[in-house]
């Protein structure tokens, strides 16, 4: 083996160094250095806390009132008027707000759903190998063949519309990715002498995959994460703006979607505000995502 | 007619957008889809006429053509006995295939028509004993193509017009339902060719609207040899005496006729209403019909790159999406400046037409004639209030409707108020606390049907938001134009969205949107039955126009706005704006074959 594993090299420290730094914390100070990371994180975390608050009903609600006449430009008068409004005269700030909180959840729930699948899959493919390896090859390399908004399309019409199918949808089909990273690296681990010593010590397979070879690969699941919320929300817009993604609930799909009607009238408001929206926590997101590698993936060390 | 809730979108009909796909790239899945191309395509003449239509078109099947779209697209290769005059207001019926109007007998029960003689088919491969020539057309082929209207097996949502309204047909429906398959050898009594140019029909009673329904797409004729030969495809394989043939088509998205150069010779009105000769629509007086060689209907289902491709030029003629209303339009609503100088011109018409969102009157919540069926629809015809979206939809271009009949039709009443019809929060969530239902407890949500469109998903959202006031929740689903007149007919959902435009200028044609015996799959799709309402209805029918049928159209609307069986909606005017270069545009409703008559003039256009 040419290079150092994170396990190798994480162990090394702790008997070298009596007061170690384990790979999380030594992934952590990495970070705290990286000063764009810093501020991506501040934007997620910013984005999580609107989500939170527009749930609560704290902020923006209701957001379906009229504030205005319909198509008033954005103006500083008030809050909600701030990036004017749409055709029923509803506040765009109040529906980039709920868009918000509406992306955030499509981030969250479908990687609930998608992480314990690709690290499950992964871990039994690459730990096991066999046909058990053969089938779960099999299943993503196929589900991966299909491109994926078509994909996503068909689940989407045979669910029903709406957030639940959404949920689900990207759920089942976004853990292709780390399901690859996971099985690589288990096939990886299982001969290293850490497993082959807790093999000899008695551990069973369920304690070696899940209490040995994981930890030790955990990083992967936070760097795939990072990538795959943005995917989700990406993809939540993409399936909104075509009409089968949230319905009767602002969304900035579906508010790019009216924006293709009204900005022959001039009303630019509605398309700027969802699409800066998206940009901000898609951008922090891609960044995070590389810091996180280059602060986790020990394979990089020294290139950040 | 059907056709399209927000039509504010797209106008209906002459509205008719068109557009061409000369960047195929637009559309790459068309050239795969091409399959329907029998003809090698020619290079585009100079004179084609490009329209759109807002809508995909269910097939080229007459007896299927009850929606605008493939009404408007049948009218091309087929033709009926009678049309409506192209340029005369109020609008008449003149002969098409006929040699003149029929001679009707005595007691109003016979109508005698002489066909005109040497009309010819168009050469299809169907004709198999002259070679593939086209044959000559006779009194015969008006039974077959009447009886495929009967047929069971057609299910045609047209049968209505000659339903207990021809001696005979009825049974003949009746008798080739039970015995599984229609006998075509089998006569009907009240539809007989005497001879070989001369069609006999009698009526079970005399008719006031009767000779309307002969100028309407489902008694357009067919040659037996086609239904034949392309059984099921015949919808795609349209053969006709008119005056275009289908040389390619995407089916249901986009249809290329050029000339049939075997059709009759037709010739442009040389008369027309006042003005008409100040307006430039004589210019073209005498000239042989069609005035264009090619039309290129192509179906923009979002209204935006429609209205783009009318401003890049690739459209001759379009509605004007709401959008862009107040580009086009000033607000004296005339064209706006910008677009004048560059020759745009606008075109205005009353739309004859009514906005409705149907109950299924069969579904067990909504539906049936129970008193709390009763309430719960009017408390959501009370919430469901369709004043917001004249502006919001229609840019004003439409007034609110108070019943069935649109202005401009006689027998409208425009003093009557529906009392549902306009917004009252608090009445409507005392009829749902009525109905069993306070403040929308225990109602599971309402399943409402819609077309994809954006504008669609928008005015869905403004229902979900009003009736969310009274605690009422919609489901809503969307699916493509065909789908959605489909899952209706199939009293898929609870409450859906549509609009019916006039067939011909009798409020009879409203009316019997609501009659019982033409429940789906005829033109009443909310299956409305009140035997009150029916004995009106058949009552009228045997009245000519004057006060004593206008005073029963007005009990009918009453009944009908009380029983709620619609959430009644607006009443829309059509705006249309045409390039310079498109000539003799004139709105007409009921003329489904106004494609013949416009010229384009290349010279015009840059």
């Amino acid at each position: 083996m040419k290079e150092l594993t994170a396990a190798d090299e994480a162990n090394l420290i702790e008997f070298a160094v009596p007061e170690g730094r384990s790979l999380m914390q030594d992934g952590l100070r990495r970070l705290k250095k990286d000063k764009l990371a810093i501020a991506c994180i501040g934007i997620v975390i910013f984005y999580a806390l609107v989500a939170i608050l527009a749930k609560l009903g704290v902020i923006a609600t209701p957001w379906d009132v009229k504030v205005a006449g319909s198509y008033s430009p954005p103006s500083f008068q008030s809050l909600p008027l701030i990036f004017g409004t749409d055709n029923f005269g509803y506040s765009v700030f109040y529906k980039v707000i709920q868009g918000a909180r509406v992306s955030m959840s499509v981030g969250l729930v479908s990687c609930m759903i998608s992480t314990p699948i690709g690290i499950t899959l992964g871990a039994l493919a690459g730990y096991f190998g066999g046909w058990i390896d053969e089938v779960v090859v099999w299943l993503f390399t196929t589900l991966s063949s299909v491109p994926s908004i078509m994909l996503l399309i068909a689940i989407v019409f045979v669910l029903g519309k709406g957030l639940g199918a959404i949920y689900f949808a990207l759920g089942i089909t976004a853990w292709v990715s780390l399901c690859r990273v996971i099985r690589g690296e288990f096939m990886k681990h299982k001969t290293r002498d850490y497993v082959l010593a807790a093999e000899s010590v008695g551990a069973s397979h369920f304690s070696r995959v899940f209490k040995h070879i994981l930890p030790n690969v955990s990083h992967f699941v936070i760097i795939d994460v990072s990538i795959q919320f943005m995917s989700a929300i990406k993809a939540e817009v993409i399936l909104s703006f075509l009409g089968i993604g949230v319905q009767g609930q602002p969304s900035w799909g579906v508010m790019i979607d009216d924006a293709k009607l009204e900005l022959s009238r001039g009303a630019w408001w509605q398309l700027a505000a969802a699409t800066m929206a998206m940009f901000f926590i898609v951008l922090a997101f891609n960044i995070l995502g590389d810091a996180l590698r280059d602060a986790l993936d020990p394979k990089l060390k020294g290139h950040a | 007619m059907r056709l399209q809730l927000t039509w504010g979108d797209i106008a209906a009909k002459d509205i008719t957008m068109l557009r061409r796909l000369r960047a195929s790239a637009l559309l790459p899945l068309s050239l795969f889809i091409l399959s329907a191309c029998t003809h090698a395509k020619k290079a585009e003449p100079a004179n084609t006429l490009h329209i759109a239509s807002p809508a995909k078109i269910k097939g080229l099947d007459p007896v299927q053509a009850d929606d605008l779209y493939a009404g408007d697209e049948v009218s091309r290769p087929y033709e009926g006995l009678l049309q409506y005059h192209y340029l005369k207001r109020p609008y008449v019926l003149v002969p098409a295939l006929a040699e003149a109007l029929p001679i009707v007998s005595k007691d109003g029960k016979t109508y005698t028509f002489k066909i005109q003689k040497g009309i010819l088919f168009q050469d299809d491969p169907c004709f198999k004993e002259t070679g593939g020539k086209g044959r000559e057309l006779t009194a015969d082929d008006f039974v077959y193509s009447w009886k495929r209207l009967a047929d069971p097996k057609n299910n045609s949502p047209g049968f209505w017009i000659f339903d207990g309204k021809v001696v005979g047909i009825s049974d003949w429906h009746n008798a080739a339902q039970k015995a599984g398959t229609a006998d075509y050898s089998k006569p009907i009594d009240g539809l007989k060719a005497i001879d070989r140019y001369t069609l006999q029909i009698t009526l079970t009673q005399p008719s006031s609207q009767f000779l309307y329904f002969l100028a309407m797409p489902f008694t357009y004729v067919v040659p037996h040899e086609a239904a034949e030969f392309y059984g099921v495809e015949f919808a795609n394989h349209p053969v006709g005496t008119g005056p275009y043939r289908l040389t390619e088509s995407t089916p249901g998205s986009k249809y290329v006729w050029d000339r049939n150069p075997t059709f009759r010779m037709e010739r442009y009105p040389s008369e027309g209403e006042t003005g008409d000769q100040a307006a430039g629509y004589l210019a073209d007086a005498g000239k042989t019909l069609p005035l264009n060689d090619r039309v290129v209907m192509t179906v923009y289902e979002e209204s935006q790159p429609q209205w783009l491709s009318f401003m890049a030029g690739k459209l001759d003629l379009s509605g004007i999406p709401k959008d862009n209303y107040s580009q086009a339009v000033s607000a004296s609503k005339e064209i706006n400046p910008e677009l004048a100088r560059k020759g745009i011109r606008l075109v205005k018409s009353p739309g004859l037409d009514v906005t409705y969102e149907a109950f299924n009157m069969l579904d067990p919540v909504v539906g049936g004639m129970s008193p709390r069926a009763k309430m719960l629809r009017q408390a959501i015809s009370l919430a469901m209030d369709h004043d917001p979206a004249i502006e919001l939809f229609y840019n004003g271009r439409a007034i609110s409707a108070e019943g069935p009949i649109p202005p401009g039709i006689s027998g409208y009443d425009p003093a009557f108020k529906n009392p549902y019809r306009h917004e009252n929060i608090a009445r409507a969530k005392d009829l749902l606390a009525k109905a069993g239902y306070p403040d929308g407890k225990g109602l599971s949500p309402l399943v409402y049907l819609s077309t994809s469109s954006s504008t669609d998903r928008q005015l869905s959202e403004l229902f979900s938001k009003m009736l969310a006031n009274i605690g009422v929740t919609l489901d809503v689903r969307t699916s493509s134009w065909p789908e959605f007149t489909a899952s209706i007919k199939q009293g898929k959902g609870q409450l859906w969205g549509m609009a019916w435009q006039a067939d011909y200028p009798d409020a009879e044609n409203f009316l019997q949107l609501l009659y019982s015996k033409n429940a789906r799959p005829g033109p009443n799709d909310a299956a409305y039955s009140n035997p009150e309402f029916d004995r009106l209805y058949e009552k009228a029918l045997t009245l000519p126009d004057g006060p004593q049928r206008t005073a029963i159209y007005q009990q009918m609307v009453k009944i009908a706005a009380e029983d709620a069986p619609w959430v009644f909606g607006v009443d829309r005017l059509i705006f249309d704006v045409v390039h310079p270069w498109t000539k003799n545009v004139k709105l007409n409703i009921f003329d489904h074959g106004w494609c013949k008559y416009v010229k384009i003039d290349p010279s015009l256009k840059k």
